[in-house]
């Protein structure tokens, strides 16, 4: 009877069904890192308690995630991030940035009359911190 | 399919006032079902025809039995937390355990110390002794350690701040429940339990406003945020309910299609609290 956790009390939006949501969340888990390749994901009973859930509707966002492959069922065990998962993930959502968002940006960067080199210069000196490799940043 | 709680055409009288008025109904195994009803909506009284502590007309059948005939059968599988008090504010915890371990036969008391040692409740003190919070703790881990089939919840957390009416349901669902028990639950505050809920019903003048699984309230029921201009478009499929919002009208439609309302204004699905109201106050307009 813990009181832990509840400062992190999600806030779910009304236009996708929880499930979605909580697939999405683990979803950016994957991809930033949190959960790696051979991870457990929280068993669903620990989800449903502490965001006081329906079991049910945890058991059918993870089950997504396991027809999409992200994530296999271990017998007994629990639900494991499938080896391969981030990198599966990382295309898909490479190929989605290119097909749907990058157009849209291509037409934009277009019309304001940027240049590749433009963009490219914000790009580093919005970065102090990174290593400076040698022959950029040198004007 | 064999319910757990099946209901028909069940009423109770008190004198000549019909607190629950010919009500059908069915719940299933593993599932959590929300009444949601106003003050004397009748939700009580339902649930003390379900429980058999009182008689009732109709015929209602919980776990197979008869609960008014079948009390004592009943009791070993099911278990309550009312909203009154019920704990005697005299005894102390290590003597409430005593007790349920001589009377009731599925209740384990290891597993009631062992919820008891999460908590901050100590064996030696009596009930008076503790917080209004604690007593529901109490209430809850010796509940949690009976192995019942059903479990009904009236108004369980009334009077708990916000910190102990959150640690309780999810205590239920990591200690107590699992898809073999059943849970009925009653609460004003709905916004809180509705996303652990399986069911729902609203009960409203003793008869049944509302009866459905909550993943279907998306398919049936539908809110409309419309503007000034495309109100009048918007109410030619006939809301259910309408309210004023910011100068917006927030229409709740019942049975019409989401592509048919597409382009009136944004489109959401009614959360359970304005759901409720669109169903009474609507019903009575």
């Amino acid at each position: 009877m813990t009181g832990a956790g509840y400062a992190m009390d999600p806030k779910w939006n009304e236009d996708a069904p929880i499930y979605r949501q909580l697939r999405d969340r683990v979803v950016a888990m994957i991809l930033e890192g949190v959960l790696t390749d051979g991870d457990a994901l929280p068993s669903v009973r620990n989800v449903a308690a502490e965001y006081r859930l329906n079991p049910l509707t945890v058991l059918k966002g993870y089950q997504e995630l396991v027809d999409e492959g992200l994530v296999e069922k271990k017998r007994g065990r629990g639900m494991f991030v499938t080896d391969g998962a981030r990198v599966q993930l990382l295309k898909d959502e490479r190929r989605r940035f290119k097909e749907k968002e990058w157009p849209l940006v291509a037409a934009t960067i277009e019309r304001l009359g940027l240049s590749a080199e433009d963009l490219l210069k914000d790009v580093g000196s919005s970065k102090p911190s990174s290593k400076s490799k040698k022959g950029e940043n040198n004007d | 399919m064999t319910s757990l709680v099946s209901a028909r055409n069940v009423s109770k009288n008190f004198g000549s006032f019909r607190a629950v008025d010919d009500v059908s109904f069915d719940i299933e195994k593993g599932r959590i079902m929300g009444l949601i009803g106003p003050n004397g909506a009748g939700k009580t009284t339902l649930l003390k025809a379900v429980l058999g502590l009182t008689d009732c007309q109709g015929s209602l059948s919980v776990l197979g039995l008869d609960p008014f005939r079948q009390r004592k059968e009943l009791m070993k599988n099911i278990c309550f937390i009312a909203d009154v008090a019920v704990l005697p504010r005299w005894i102390k915890v290590s003597q409430l355990l005593d007790f349920l371990q001589s009377v009731h036969p599925n209740f384990s008391r290891e597993r009631a110390e062992e919820l008891l040692a999460q908590t901050h409740i100590k064996k030696t003190s009596k009930v008076r002794e503790l917080s209004k919070g604690m007593v529901t703790q109490l209430h809850l881990s010796i509940i949690t350690a009976i192995d019942a089939k059903l479990l009904v919840l009236d108004e369980p957390t009334i009077g708990l701040d916000i910190i102990f009416r959150k640690e309780f349901y999810g205590n239920l669902l990591s200690d107590y429940f699992d898809e073999e028990r059943t849970i009925i639950i009653t609460t004003h505050q709905v916004e809180e339990i509705e996303n652990l809920l399986t069911d729902v019903m609203f009960i409203n003048d003793g008869r049944i406003v509302l009866d459905s699984p909550m993943d279907e309230l998306s398919d049936r029921y539908v809110e409309l945020m419309a503007g000034p201009d495309s109100a009048e478009q918007a109410r030619q499929f006939k809301p259910i309910y309408e309210r004023d919002v910011f100068g917006k009208k927030v229409m709740t439609f019942e049975g019409v299609a989401r592509e048919q309302l597409k382009g009136l204004g944004d489109l959401r699905t009614p959360d359970i609290a304005d759901l409720f109201v669109a169903k009474v106050k609507g019903e009575a307009a």
